[in-house]
């Protein structure tokens, strides 16, 4: 009769105690609040595996919805705060990204073909790799309040570095599609049709929802709350109709940002909803770990961090002196980029409900690259302090 | 270390210096990136002088030492496009105005420069607090005697330069119904406020600066934050009263304005400036502060009442032809602009009025400062 009870209860304990170790966790060791709720969830993960009778992954579906919404505000959020003008002004920065995506795509799927895995996971985890997690990224650029190129590049370079994935990621699975079914259809709908419906109705919310704030006249609390029921509203919509709720939101944060009007601007980090749901969202993402098969893919896990690291970083510095940037600070941005795997985890989720499950290898492998996403806010810390665009964290 | 000696410059030849904010083009919130932008720009050569300010999201620039309006317009406008373009570059916007509308002082960081961090250990949240932003005007003077005469004899014209400049009305995300709060930061400090009433150098060098020198309170010119004060080494005076303007344009007309002044001063066409002058300075400086344009100052010759904007309107008159001989009649034709259209500080509160958030009206001197208004 206890498992009712503790399948019921799962959830608003490990919020709770996620809260806890994130205040703990921040004040006696500056340990990023994130990588505290990441522990948590790594917790579930461990408990699940050890007990298969105390609470079955069934019991967290409510968690996987509010980690969705998380992660759609949290790419809304991106979104917005990407400039396009910036692009437009620097052209040395949009090549720069491009470089950077298109290099690691390519570096990665190379490595994956080294270690003898079959085209389509290669390209499928090239088209992970290429993304820098914006999930790690923006809670710690928000929580230290940062400022500077530092902070700039990482944000505008992971918003592009995502898009490539989510438009690599999706043709990949088409040709999957068409290579395994046969079927033309279904192949172009699984990539042409879903990005461009998806990034369609990002520019339709995108344009709409300021307008409709105009009219209501709204100040910039009552904006947070109109932008994240529409970002709620636009993730269930994708997801019912198997779009890519992920394009759609980043999209539509671009959108509301070139069509805004500074009264109805949302509240950094979406205020007290978003310190909420962080905790959600990383607790989701850290219960995703497969402890089972951890090990399986050590090698090439090294071997995809080090190369991606090794190629963004080049293609930052490359670019650095024609950019505006810093040596210093190209090196530093190199470093940021690192997380990936929280992103890829998520977006490997989506596709997973829409249908498309792929080889276990690359849930062992978006694991084991987890971990670095966990320690990756304490790094990211440092390196904002050093770039000189945070107060020193005591 | 000893006062420097008075050092001779071209009589009304003027320079002009600026403290900016650096703003962040998504939250309109202040930003610190003075030191990328500040590496960017030594990378070619810069039309005047740039360098970091007390705290990262503020930069100060400075013109050549210029004697009309023309080439100090043609200055501040060729330095406002090369900011705006190592800005663009960065993602950084500029703007003008003397305090920024909603920033917070505590999330200001201090400069890494030896000076600001003494002064950031000396005055504790004054020094964050004061990320405010000013326009200083140097008018040159041919001698040290000069230099005191002019400085006690623009006294009474203080408030003309405040009420004229100001563009502060936003404070913290509020109306503070001041014209120019910026001041009220200023004076905050313990060595602000006006210099002492001396009108011989050596008299000021030996009677004044080195007793405060030997009480150690202070050790250079510098540490004085008078409103207007001496500046030795330049061989000029410095009036530092002065919002920065969301413009270069009105930069450009309240420095040409206070040559002209400066110019008609010299005439001692007015009776000899004194003590007594001083009683009703703190008053009408207020007013200007508080009130702007629509102030109302005491004259402390016959201690009557009179509308700042007629007495600049007066003096206006009274310089006219020194500016037509200095080249500088456009200026005096912007400040007549200024006294029927109102100061940037209204202008701030119609951008406030219309969309009614203090984001507007950063959005609005971002605007200004790249002449899109």
């Amino acid at each position: 009769m206890l498992q009712p009870i503790w399948g019921d209860l799962v959830i608003p304990f490990t919020l709770l105690l996620g809260w806890l170790l994130g205040e703990l966790g921040q004040r006696w060791l500056s340990i990023p609040r994130i990588s505290s709720y990441g522990i948590v969830g790594i917790a579930i993960a461990v408990i699940m595996n050890i007990s298969k009778t105390l609470f079955q992954v069934e019991d967290l579906w409510s968690l996987t919805l509010l980690a969705q919404i998380a992660f759609g505000l949290l790419l809304f959020e991106l979104g917005y705060r990407v400039n396009l003008a910036w692009l437009r002004h620097n052209p040395w920065l949009t090549l720069n990204a491009l470089v950077e995506s298109a290099a690691t795509f390519v570096a990665i799927f190379c490595v994956a073909q080294f270690f003898d895995l079959a085209p389509v996971p290669a390209l499928l985890l090239a088209s992970l790799a290429t993304a820098t997690s914006p999930l790690t990224i923006l809670p710690v650029i928000n929580e230290m309040k940062s400022g500077g190129q530092v902070t700039e590049r990482s944000l505008h370079l992971s918003a592009i570095s995502c898009v490539f994935a989510i438009v690599a990621f999706n043709t990949v699975v088409g040709y999957w599609v068409l290579a395994n079914a046969g079927d033309t259809f279904h192949a172009i709908w699984n990539s042409l049709i879903v990005l461009f419906v998806s990034a369609g109705l990002g520019v339709l919310f995108g344009v709409i929802l300021p307008r409709l704030l105009d009219l209501a006249d709204t100040n910039e609390r009552q904006s947070t709350v109109a932008f994240a029921l529409a970002v709620a509203g636009l993730i269930l919509v994708t997801h019912s109709l198997h779009f890519s709720p992920v394009l759609a939101t980043l999209v539509f944060g671009l959108m509301a940002r070139h069509h805004r009007n500074v009264r109805h601007q949302t509240q950094p980090n979406f205020g007290m909803l978003g310190d909420v749901l962080i905790i959600v969202l990383f607790a989701h993402i850290g219960s995703r770990l497969q402890l089972g098969s951890l090990l399986d893919g050590a090698l090439l896990a090294g071997a995809v961090i080090l190369v991606r690291y090794l190629v963004k970083s080049a293609a930052i510095l490359g670019f650095a002196h024609l950019s505006g940037l810093s040596l210093k600070k190209g090196l530093l941005t190199g470093l940021a980029l690192m997380p990936t795997a929280s992103f890829g985890i998520l977006l490997l989720e989506l596709a997973a409900q829409r249908g498309l499950t792929f080889n276990e290898t690359m849930s062992a492998l978006c694991g084991l690259l987890l971990l670095v996403d966990l320690v990756s806010p304490i790094v990211l810390r440092r390196i904002l302090v050093l770039a000189g665009e945070a107060p020193k964290v005591n | 270390m000893p006062l420097q000696p008075f050092s001779s410059s071209q009589s009304l030849s003027m320079g002009v210096e600026l403290e900016l904010q650096l703003v962040d083009p998504t939250s309109l919130d202040l930003t610190g990136a003075a030191s990328d932008l500040l590496h960017l720009l030594e990378r070619k050569p810069f039309p005047g002088d740039v360098k970091p300010e007390m705290t990262e999201s503020m930069i100060e620039i400075s013109t050549d030492v210029k004697t009309d309006y023309d080439s100090l317009l043609a200055q501040l406008r060729e330095m406002r496009d090369a900011l705006v373009a190592a800005g663009d570059k960065l993602n950084v916007r500029l703007a003008g105005g003397g305090t920024h509308a909603f920033q917070h002082w505590s999330e200001q960081a201090i400069v890494k420069k030896q000076r600001y961090q003494q002064l950031s250990d000396l005055y504790g949240y004054l020094a964050k607090q004061f990320t405010v932003f000013g326009q200083h005007v140097h008018i040159g003077c041919e001698s040290a005697n000069s230099a005191l005469f002019l400085l006690h004899s623009l006294n009474r014209y203080l408030p003309h330069f405040i009420a004229l400049s100001a563009s502060s009305p936003y404070f913290q995300g509020e109306d503070t119904l001041f014209d120019s709060a910026r001041l009220n930061s200023v004076f905050a400090f313990p060595l602000s406020g006006r210099a002492p009433f001396v009108l011989d150098w050596e008299m000021f060098e030996s009677g004044y600066f080195r007793k405060m020198e030997a009480t150690g309170v202070v050790s250079s010119m510098k540490d004085f934050y008078w409103d207007i004060r001496p500046k030795p080494e330049f061989g000029t005076i410095e009036l530092r009263v002065c919002d920065t303007p969301l413009t270069v344009e009105r930069a450009a007309a309240l420095a040409c304005y206070l040559q002209a002044l400066c110019s008609y001063l010299l005439t001692c066409s007015e009776p000899a400036p004194s003590e007594d002058d001083y009683l009703v300075y703190n008053f009408n400086r207020f007013q200007a502060c508080r009130f702007g344009l629509d102030g109302i100052i005491v004259d402390p010759r016959n201690n009557k009442n009179i509308p700042l904007r007629e007495d600049i309107l007066q003096t206006l008159d009274k310089v006219q032809l020194h500016a037509g001989r200095l080249g500088c009649r456009a200026a005096l034709d912007e400040v007549r602009r200024i006294l029927v259209e109102g100061n940037h500080a209204t202008y701030l509160r119609h951008q406030f009025a219309e969309c009614r958030n203090v984001k507007g009206v950063v959005d609005a001197a971002v605007d200004a400062f790249r002449g899109q208004p």
